[in-house]
């Protein structure tokens, strides 16, 4: 029976949230379906003594660990902020490092723990399991392979959204490690963007903007949305089975991106003459340019009269 | 100098720990200590006003609509915005799904996995009790990890998704919701429903509210089968069975925010919040409200004061002195419980005000308050359903908030959450946070009072020292947003050993 463990760094509990809700199959129902063991500090319930001994048992190696989930950013910049997460006196940090070093694979839950995330703000200084925030390293280090040989699997979001955490699990208790891109999250889930099914959509095609709240059109232009740059399946597969953020007229704000959250306001889009700085990735600038000046003068009048909700 | 401020304590994991002393299988003095600090509100500092909409929801991912709507109304108190009606009403139905959540997960996923310690091994109801309420596996679980995912659907529905949407902004709501979404809303809020009738009541929404004192919920439980072997039932007689009912009892002192406020003449919707001491009342009022820091690990300097003022200067070196890196909020300059309990007492509800006169605020009326709060608060669900007009605007054009300090203050889940920011040129110059957790499991003040669940927990009996799940039982009454560890200290023969309370 495969094990798994949970650990809760500088976290917001988010993650667990998003997994407690995942669709069908409910949570007990998957975790039979694939037979694992999961020891979750919000779920579980541990007699007197047998947590700190079961955390006892997979550090010094004397049980298996199969799986290394970590939720939160972690608090190790030069060693002074671990002071602000402590388990028992000691930095979570130290403990880290011990169990990942012994666990099968290691999956990095959210974007706190794959890059740091909001951590990265403020006066904590905290850093991602093997990335500070774009730059390979974070807590574990470039170089850092689990057991299994495989580095960090990430899976970004914030929070982490339960259909990529379900699937990660089931390829990982397959003992196969899923196609990374080049920030080590998968493929399957991480090659499309937030754009590719929006509802918005056509509203972009068209050019129709929108630069307040409340409207259908698109936020690319003025709003700050970056889902034309953001990579993740919020739009694929819908948030709690129903919608998504952008469908409700809330701009993309990128969590998955390493560097969120981003430095400029988020309700905005820097731009020039009314063209974001960011084009959707990948794009040429000035057949950019003609093909929006060309689209806004062909948008029918449905569009631009905004006469359907989204 | 960019101002520094603090950051709550308020998330579901292992970041504060209890220290209990034990004399003669007595809890004679506990100590509550926040371990972890994020600084959520210096990430604010600096960055553009409207920005607190998406970072403040981080700070919990268990509440995180009710950060965003208390940042939000932070910003509309700054510039006067009135919010559309449809706002309005799709915000109170967005909090109060979030709300109903939290409460039915907090009683049988966190709270009532205590009753499956070996402790309570020798009781009748034992294996009823690991059959129902065993993590992941048990049929309360179970059907309450089911049951409650249909409540951020409908969140989801109206907001895009849940945790973490940024849907509420100064002015509404982001989307326009259409009719057919209202109407699937409706199905959503009838199937929870249907299970919190079947499974946790046995018994109408109009049957429970009927229940008005102690004695009539002594004749309720015993009236019918359903009602004795209903969830709500089942949990009664656990508690009474480990005597919760006896335990708890905090300062008597009660704090609740601004709740569910509508422009109607309904007065149930009409709640403004308001601090009982005793027998003595009085309406909210957010300027009473002092930070001390004698005892929290900040810079006494600045520190302390108005939360709309203090600011927050973390110590990286641990001191006995300060042991937590929570902050003390007060009332009035004394410690007050906020959450459930609080909000029905301030609320007078006939039912939980004969509970307390009886036996105190205890544990089992704590949770009982939690546990009951839904019958309520779905029938005004439907009720602001029905209330929306789909063809008016969710969202009044607002100008965006430029300079000034602005409050945003709600009944959370957990109960009073407060926002307080300050502006100057379209950026946020100071931002405080006060989560419900922060009042509750405050450490002692600058006078040396203890916060609520540290007096609480004092006079708790403890069968064994060894295994204090009495000190769980009390502590997670409160509902705190995390995980506790349990240091216990015997007096005579120095640290005993740590117990960790799986939430």
């Amino acid at each position: 029976m495969p094990t798994a463990l949970w650990m809760q760094c500088g976290a917001c509990g988010g993650d667990t949230m998003s997994f407690l809700g995942m669709g069908a199959p409910h949570l007990p129902d998957f975790l039979k379906e694939l037979n694992l063991t999961l020891w979750h500090p919000s779920l579980n319930r541990w007699e007197h003594g047998a947590y700190a001994q079961l955390l006892a048992d997979l550090r010094y190696r004397s049980r298996s660990l199969d799986i290394l989930l970590v939720e939160g950013f972690i608090l190790d910049q030069s060693g002074e902020s671990g002071g602000f997460d402590t388990l028992q006196g000691e930095p979570k940090a130290a403990i880290l490092r011990q169990l990942a070093s012994w666990a099968g694979a290691v999956i990095a839950v959210g974007t706190c723990a794959c890059f740091g995330g909001i951590g990265k703000l403020g006066a904590v200084q905290a850093t991602g399991l093997q990335y500070h925030h774009r730059r390979p390293g974070g807590l574990l280090g470039e170089q850092f392979r689990s057991q299994r040989g495989w580095p960090v699997i990430n899976l970004p979001g914030c929070p982490v959204h339960p259909t990529v955490l379900q699937d990660t699990l089931c390829a990982v208790c397959e003992n196969r490690l899923p196609a990374l891109n080049n920030h080590q999250a998968p493929e399957d889930w991480f090659g499309i963007l937030v754009h590719q099914g929006c509802t918005r959509n056509e509203y972009h095609e068209y050019r129709v903007e929108d630069s307040d709240f409340g409207g259908p059109g698109c936020m690319f232009f003025h709003m700050g949305c970056r889902g034309p740059l953001t990579y993740a399946p919020c739009n694929k597969v819908l948030w709690n089975g129903r919608n998504s953020k952008t469908n409700a007229g809330v701009p993309c704000f990128g969590c998955t991106h390493p560097d969120f959250p981003q430095e400029h306001p988020f309700f905005h889009t820097p731009n020039i003459v009314d063209v974001p700085l960011e084009l959707p990735d990948g794009v040429d600038r000035a057949h950019y340019l003609a093909y929006k000046g060309m689209a806004a003068a062909a948008a029918p009048d449905r569009l631009v009269k905004r006469k359907s909700r989204v | 100098m960019a101002k520094t401020v603090y950051m709550p304590m308020n998330r579901v994991e292992g970041d504060l720990e209890v220290m209990v002393a034990i004399e003669d299988n007595v809890v004679s003095d506990a100590w509550m200590i926040g371990t972890m600090f994020r600084g959520i509100e210096t990430m604010l500092v600096g960055r553009n006003s409207l920005d607190g909409l998406v970072i403040t929801p981080r700070i919990c991912g268990i509440c995180s609509t009710s950060h965003l709507l208390a940042a939000a109304m932070a910003l509309e108190d700054i510039t006067g915005t009135e919010v559309s009606p449809n706002g309005r009403l799709v915000r109170h139905i967005a909090l109060a799904a979030e709300q109903m959540q939290s409460d039915l997960r907090h009683i049988f996923l966190m709270f009532a996995a205590d009753f499956t310690g070996k402790r309570h091994a020798d009781h009748t109801l034992y294996p009823d009790m690991v059959r129902r309420y065993q993590p992941f596996q048990g049929s309360a679980v179970v059907s309450t990890i089911v049951a409650t995912k249909i409540l951020p659907e409908l969140i989801a529905i109206l907001g895009g998704q849940w945790p973490h949407s940024s849907f509420i902004v100064p002015g509404g709501i982001t989307s326009q919701p259409s009719r057919a979404d209202l109407r699937q809303c409706r199905l959503l809020l009838g199937e929870f429903r249907r299970w919190y009738e079947q499974a946790v009541l046995g018994c109408t929404l109009e049957r429970i509210l009927s229940v008005q004192t102690a004695k009539d919920l002594e004749q309720w439980l015993d009236e019918r089968s359903e009602h004795w072997h209903g969830e709500l039932g089942f949990f009664l007689r656990c508690a009474q069975a480990a005597g919760l009912d006896r335990i708890g009892q905090g300062h008597g002192s009660y704090l609740s925010g601004p709740g569910f406020v509508m422009d109607d003449d309904d007065q149930a919707l009409d709640d403004g919040g308001g601090f009982l001491h005793g027998d003595v009342f009085e309406p909210f009022d957010q300027q009473r409200i002092v930070e001390h820091v004698r005892h929290a690990r900040y810079q006494d300097h600045n520190s302390s004061g108005h939360p709309g003022e203090a600011e927050t200067h973390p110590l990286h070196a641990i001191d006995p002195e300060k042991y937590s890196l929570c902050k003390a909020p007060r009332y009035n300059g004394v410690p007050a419980e906020t959450g459930a309990l609080a909000e029905a007492l301030v609320r007078q509800d006939p039912l939980f005000t004969d509970l307390v006169a009886n036996q105190g605020g205890s544990v089992l009326v704590r949770a009982l308050a939690r546990l009951l709060r839904p019958a309520r608060i779905i029938l005004l669900m439907d009720k602001w359903l029905g209330a929306i007009d789909a063809d008016a605007p969710y969202y009044t054009p607002a100008a965006a908030p430029t300079g000034g300090s602005g409050v945003g203050l709600i009944q959370a889940p957990r109960g009073l959450l407060g926002h307080w920011v300050q502006l100057s040129g379209g950026t946020i110059d100071h931002y405080q946070v006060i989560t419900p957790t922060t009042w509750n499991g405050s450490p002692r003040d600058d006078r040396d009072v203890r916060g609520p669940i540290e007096q609480a927990l004092v006079g708790t009996p403890i069968r064994d020292p060894e295994d204090p799940v009495e000190v769980a039982h009390v502590v997670r009454s409160f509902d705190l947003c995390m995980v506790c560890s349990v240091h216990t200290v015997n007096k005579d023969q120095g640290t005993l050993g740590r117990l960790r309370i799986g939430m």
